[in-house]
């Protein structure tokens, strides 16, 4: 018997990526090199972005073999005999090591940290991404060595594909019994694509050498920042003064947001509403978030908002360099906007508006809007927003704006009585204006969840119904369940749930 | 066209004798088909052996030359039926299909095939679709195998075996009279490996050297009476034809020792995986050097009496290692000791497991079960399963979350994405519909984000499928429906029996103009191209032609006019069937099209337009509506930059096409103003310029900000 044994290599990657070229190339190279080396895969429907692996086998040349047959190489990959994983995602790559394939006394791990997101975490009402942080700690801890790097990047970097710098990766690392001029030669035999498939190779051959580190670049880092050092204006001052100093760096900004959003009469309404705050009981984090809700809340997005944001300074420049246009071409930007009648007539006095409203809803058109497709970059479709931005002097005297103040001031008395209860509590209430945002279905939902919070949750613990212990817990959990579909499915859940406290303890009393 | 250029390949189909070919599994038996004088060859495409057909259908000349006639087929039973051709004829003839779904569909014509028996060789080379990656229902193609007495062939998985099985094959379909089919696992399709080849054989009848039609012989019609000899025939005298090849060829092999108080029964496919198990035992080598009598069936349909009992002699026990179930043939092989009365004990499904891919642990836990059982306790073994559940139990306690899964969706810019969305938009009015999937593209939209749907019974099957729920709920039923399943066979079992049965339903055709999930095959309504087979037929003249009134075509990517459209079929008050054609041609097919062209086009310096949708992270405020209508791969999120705002804002990447689905939701929707399209102008016209010019000075002069890519500056910086 032999006891020869053949290297094993997996790759987790997405179908359309090149995990196949990938494979071949690594494979072709092995057998360049005099070893035996053979490849499989599960394409398939997988192929259209789903999560596939390809896996191969070599045994090396040095393995004579017994001259009557050639070696009997496996199809599928064992849990715990991986030699190198690849992953070209980070996800994979952790699903990779759940799965059994990284195993802490003999697997190179290579896997690019860039995310892809998944459905899931990208479709979430809030961030439902996953921990990166979390996902890098375990692929160190269960790989024997763990060459992590946003390849991705460094592709794309180079202008070029993220297999070509796995492949890079691989042949850097010196895990494989192949040379890397081999690894280059499989590239340029396969006769496509080779110059830029080289230029991803050395790329993924220097994050290799580097040990996985990325330039600035590629991480993604902004450039130093050209904001110009002015001094603080007075309310900026102000802010840093009256705030604990957690605080202060976020209430500058909302100074900052709300100068530019309204006036500096309207950032002072924004000091006086958080110096409300700035007294026992309620700690610095507390006041940092009720800064930063606070500031998101009064600067809300009506028309004349986005109106504002269309033709705000530097956005052609940033959408230039986004869509990699080169410097001689010329873009046009066609914004689609569709207003319905709350949108436009909010814009009226609070008693006109309210009529008309009410009219308009009698007539069956609250449905209806305004489909439009305006083009910043002409003329005609920069004056057309260029004057509704020029509302802004006009906005304290809408509807829009005396609901929204309504509403800051009936959540801003909720986290004050909250805070009579406990900071905790405070805390947690004050966070429920993540749930107001966006516009028109979004915007509506999320005021009626944060009503059905406050009515069902919240006035009941203040009114003392509810054991106090789960009141933070209770504001938590149901904040999270408004978030989790767009049905109210699961807020329901939590709230029957929390609704069952007092009557689980009635029952245990007697 | 395909998806996939087999340009190298085809090159690789022409190596003669003693020559090495590298390559795909597949691609290995499409050459050993040329290497064995295969007359006729067909099928219908679908993973795991679409490239078998593909790399033919790309290979004209090769074809020319030998006079081998190629068939794309409509459906299995078209490829099935084919095979008729060597029931009179000395003809060898191949099709493939993917299994079992294909032979399912193919199974009329297989039996009445069986019955009547065959004069030329005949094989059928199936993608057994099992286990990881599969995508079908799980169930074994040997059911067939044992229900028509077809021979079934199951080869060790590397390259060397299959081509010799495909010769043997033939043969053996023409020493007993029996179409024979190759069982291929998914993974031994897509292995990359090596064998020698052999000069390619042209066929001894074809286009160049013509036969004079058959001769009347009722014997070879299987119709009343000949059927009851025919039924006789297959057992009395094909079946042990048959065995006595199998044996004077020895297709099946024995490995190991000669003697041992322990034996394996292995199904060919499965010998390497079984291999690297008893090498971590250390009872083999890399090189399949078992140190324990192994018995490898090649051909698992029909065994062999005399080679099971002669192997099981002697043993005190055998461990039969045979993947999926019903256990046909730890059935069989008990059958046999019993009735030689021989009491080696057999093992299989008690030790492995009862359904399910034979993974690399399966094995490794069953293996080790029936070495402990006998008292060869093997350590490396035990310790190496038991190593492999703590580490799972270890990982998923440190993740503490469940990782999201990562099915695949629609490709970007995917032309069936938006009837979805608007599926979707529609739903939130009018409230829930019954949603009757079919096989392909469209099947993705079981998945998030639009996760919809209630039964899938087949291919081409949505709308018979619905057709006892139209008529018993509020709204009709919506079927749907690819361009493929269209002409597989839901044109007749679905259109026509909604026709002739006045079914109240709406049926929706994706007509994307190629058979897309499979790697863009053409299809008879696929455009005509000099390269391509498509025929151009017209999928509204043909409903039209079989009576349906109420047929409407929209551009998939107008989701307005598809809402509109669909909320009319729901309601219209004209009866029968309601046939919505939605026309949108696969983006990657596009794409592959229409790139090369435009950055031709570009680098020579000519005008080009290209675009692409941009969200604006100022106005986006993270709600992700736009995401869980569309949930196009290029539709993303990012960290958002505004430091008062946590959660992550949608943004399109630089894959996006412009397919101009964003701004269509986001209208339809009345989602949020955060889309903007943006319009790429590449070496723009004077007449641009100028216009470009004149708007950006206007803009500055009503106080807009100077928003141009700064010029390079002769002047230096200060």
């Amino acid at each position: 018997m032999s006891d020869a044994k053949p290297i094993r290599l997996l790759i987790a990657a997405l179908g359309g990526e090149g995990g196949g070229v990938l494979a071949g190339w690594i494979s072709n190279a092995a057998i360049a090199s005099g070893h035996f080396g053979q490849r499989t895969s599960i394409p398939g429907v997988a192929q259209r972005t789903g999560a596939t692996t390809y896996y191969l086998e070599i045994l090396p040349r040095a393995e004579e073999t017994d001259g009557k047959r050639g070696p009997v190489l496996a199809l599928n990959a064992a849990p715990g005999e991986v030699d190198v994983m690849v992953a070209s995602e980070l996800l994979e790559a952790i699903r990779a090591i759940q799965a059994g394939y990284v195993s802490p006394d003999r697997t190179m791990l290579i896997a690019s940290t860039g995310r892809v997101y998944t459905v899931d975490e990208k479709s979430a009402m809030g961030d439902g991404r996953l921990d990166v942080e979390r996902m890098e700690s375990v692929a160190k801890k269960f790989a024997k060595r763990a060459l992590l790097a946003n390849f991705a990047a460094a592709a794309a970097g180079a202008k070029s594909q993220l297999n070509a710098a796995l492949l890079g990766a691989i042949a850097g690392s010196g895990v494989l019994p192949i040379s890397v001029e081999a690894f280059r030669a499989a590239i340029q035999s396969e006769g496509k694509a080779v110059e830029a498939n080289l230029r991803g190779f050395e790329a993924g051959l220097n994050l290799a050498a580097s040990g996985g580190k990325n330039t600035a670049a590629e991480q993604g880092e902004a450039a130093p920042s050209s904001a110009k050092a002015e001094s603080d204006t007075e309310l900026e001052t102000r802010a840093k003064q009256a705030l604990p100093v957690v605080a202060a760096g976020i209430a500058t900004e909302g100074v900052r947001r709300l100068v530019d959003y309204q006036g500096p009469e309207y950032a002072a309404l924004y000091l006086d509403r958080l110096g409300r705050f700035a007294k026992p009981g309620a700690d610095g984090r507390l006041i940092r978030e009720l800064a930063r809700h606070l500031a998101v809340r009064m600067s809300f997005e009506d028309t004349i908002r986005v109106a504002q944001l269309k033709i705000k300074e530097g956005r052609v420049v940033r959408l230039r360099s986004e869509s990699k246009v080169r410097d001689q071409d010329i873009i046009d930007v066609t914004e689609f906007l569709k207003p319905g009648p709350e949108e436009i007539f909010s814009l009226l006095p609070p008693r006109l508006g309210r009529g008309v409203l009410r009219l308009v809803d009698r007539l069956g058109w609250s449905e209806k809007s305004f489909p439009m497709k305006v083009r910043t970059t002409r003329f005609g479709g920069f004056l057309r927003l260029k004057l509704l931005s020029m509302l802004r002097g006009w906005r304290p005297r809408t509807l829009r704006y005396a609901e929204e103040q309504a509403w800051i001031e009936q959540w801003l008395d909720l986290v004050e009585r909250a805070l009579a209860v406990d900071v905790d509590v405070a805390r947690e209430v004050a966070e429920t204006a993540r749930l107001v945002k966006g516009y028109g279905e979004t915007y509506k939902r999320g005021h009626a969840n944060w009503n059905r919070i406050v009515r069902e949750i919240v006035e009941p613990f203040l009114a003392g119904e509810l054991p106090v212990a789960q009141f933070a817990d209770a504001v938590l959990q149901s904040r999270l369940a408004a978030l989790a579909d767009p049905d109210g499915v699961r807020l329901g859940d939590v709230i029957d749930s929390v609704r069952a406290l007092p009557a689980e303890r009635r029952i245990a009393a007697e | 066209m395909a998806e996939v250029s087999f340009h190298s390949e085809i090159q690789s189909l022409r190596l003669g004798d003693g020559e090495i070919f590298h390559g795909e599994g597949i691609l290995g038996v499409t050459k050993a088909l040329l290497q064995s004088g295969v007359a006729y060859v067909g099928g219908y495409q679908g993973a795991p052996v679409t490239h078998l057909l593909d790399v033919l259908v790309q290979s004209g000349d090769i074809l020319d030359e030998l006079g081998i006639h190629l068939e794309t087929c409509t459906s299995e039973a078209a490829a099935a039926a084919m095979l008729g051709a060597s029931i009179n004829y000395p003809l060898r003839g191949a099709v493939t299909w993917k299994s079992i779904v294909g032979t399912n569909v193919a199974a009329d014509a297989l039996s009445n095939l069986a019955s009547a028996g065959v004069i030329g060789g005949a094989l059928i080379i199936v993608g057994e679709d099992y286990g990881e990656g599969a995508s079908v229902i799980q169930e074994r193609t040997h059911a067939m195998a044992l229900k028509s007495s077809l021979w079934l062939l199951d080869p060790r998985p590397e390259l060397p075996s299959i081509v010799r099985m495909v010769e043997k094959g033939f043969e053996l379909s023409e020493a007993s009279n029996t179409p024979v089919i190759l069982e291929l696992r998914v993974r031994a399709c897509h292995v990359f490996g090596a064998f020698e080849a052999k000069d390619n054989v042209a066929p001894r009848f074809s286009a160049k050297n013509r036969l004079a039609p058959a001769k009347f012989n009722y014997d070879r019609l299987s119709h009343p009476p000949v059927i009851f000899p025919q039924e006789i025939a297959k057992f009395e005298k094909r079946l042990p034809l048959a065995r006595k090849f199998i044996l004077e060829h020895k297709l099946n092999e024995r490995l190991g020792p000669e003697h041992g108080d322990l034996g394996l029964i292995v199904q060919g496919g499965l010998f390497n995986a079984l291999n690297s198990r008893l090498a971590l035992a250390g009872l083999s080598d890399v090189y399949g050097g078992v140190q324990t009598p192994t018995l490898v069936l090649n051909v698992t349909h029909p065994l062999v009496p005399e080679e099971i009992t002669g192997f099981c002699a002697g043993k005190r026990a055998v461990l039969l290692i045979e993947e999926g179930s019903p256990d046909f043939l730890e059935q069989a092989i008990s059958q046999m000791l019993r009735k030689a009365d021989l009491n080696t004990k057999l093992h299989g499904k008690d030790f492995l497991a009862m359904a399910g891919e034979y993974t690399p642990l399966v094995l490794g836990r069953g293996l080790s079960q029936f070495l402990a059982a006998y008292g060869k306790k093997n350590e490396t073994l035990e310790s190496w399963v038991g190593s492999v559940d703590a580490r799972k139990a270890e990982v998923t306690k440190t993740l503490s979350t469940a990782l999201p899964p990562r099915p695949p969706t629609f490709c970007t810019g995917c032309p069936e994405r938006p009837v979805f969305s608007a599926m979707k938009i529609l739903k939130k009015e009018m409230g829930p519909v019954h949603v009757a999937v079919d096989i392909g593209c469209h099947a993705l939209a079981t998945f998030p984000p639009f996760s919809q749907g209630n039964s899938i019974l087949g291919y081409g099957m949505s709308l018979a499928s619905a057709a006892a729920v139209s008529g018993t709920q509020e709204n009709r039923p919506v079927s749907i429906m690819g361009d493929g399943g269209f002409w597989h066979n839901g044109m007749l079992t679905g259109v026509a029996g909604a026709v002739l049965n006045k079914d109240d339903s709406v049926l929706i055709v994706m007509n994307n103009g190629y058979s897309s999930a499979t790697g863009q095959q053409d299809l008879p309504s696929s455009a005509p191209e000099d390269d391509g087979r498509g025929r151009g037929v017209d999928i509204e003249a043909a409903v039209k032609a079989i009576g349906v009134n109420w047929i409407k075509r929209v551009r998939t990517y107008g989701v307005a006019n598809v809402v509109n459209t669909l909320r009319e079929a729901l309601n219209t008050p004209e009866e029968g069937l309601k046939v919505i054609i939605a026309d949108g041609e696969c983006q990657l097919a596009r794409q592959r099209r229409i790139k090369p062209e435009r950055a031709r086009l570009s680098a020579a310096g000519k005008r080009v337009e290209r675009q692409r949708f941009w969200v604006d992270p100022d106005v986006c405020t993270g709600d992700h509506s736009c995401i869980r209508l569309s949930g196009c791969p290029s539709l993303t999120v990012k960290p958002n930059e505004d430091p008062l705002r946590t959660d992550p804002v949608a943004h399109v990447n630089n894959d996006c096409v412009g397919c101009g689905l964003c701004g269509e939701v986001s209208h339809a929707a009345q989602l949020c103003p955060s889309f903007a399209e943006i319009n790429v102008i590449e070496n723009p016209s004077p007449w641009d310029r100028m216009r470009h010019k004149v708007s950006t000075t206007l803009i500055r002069w009503f106080g807009g900000a100077r928003d141009e890519a700064p010029a390079p500056s002769m002047v230096p910086a200060e």
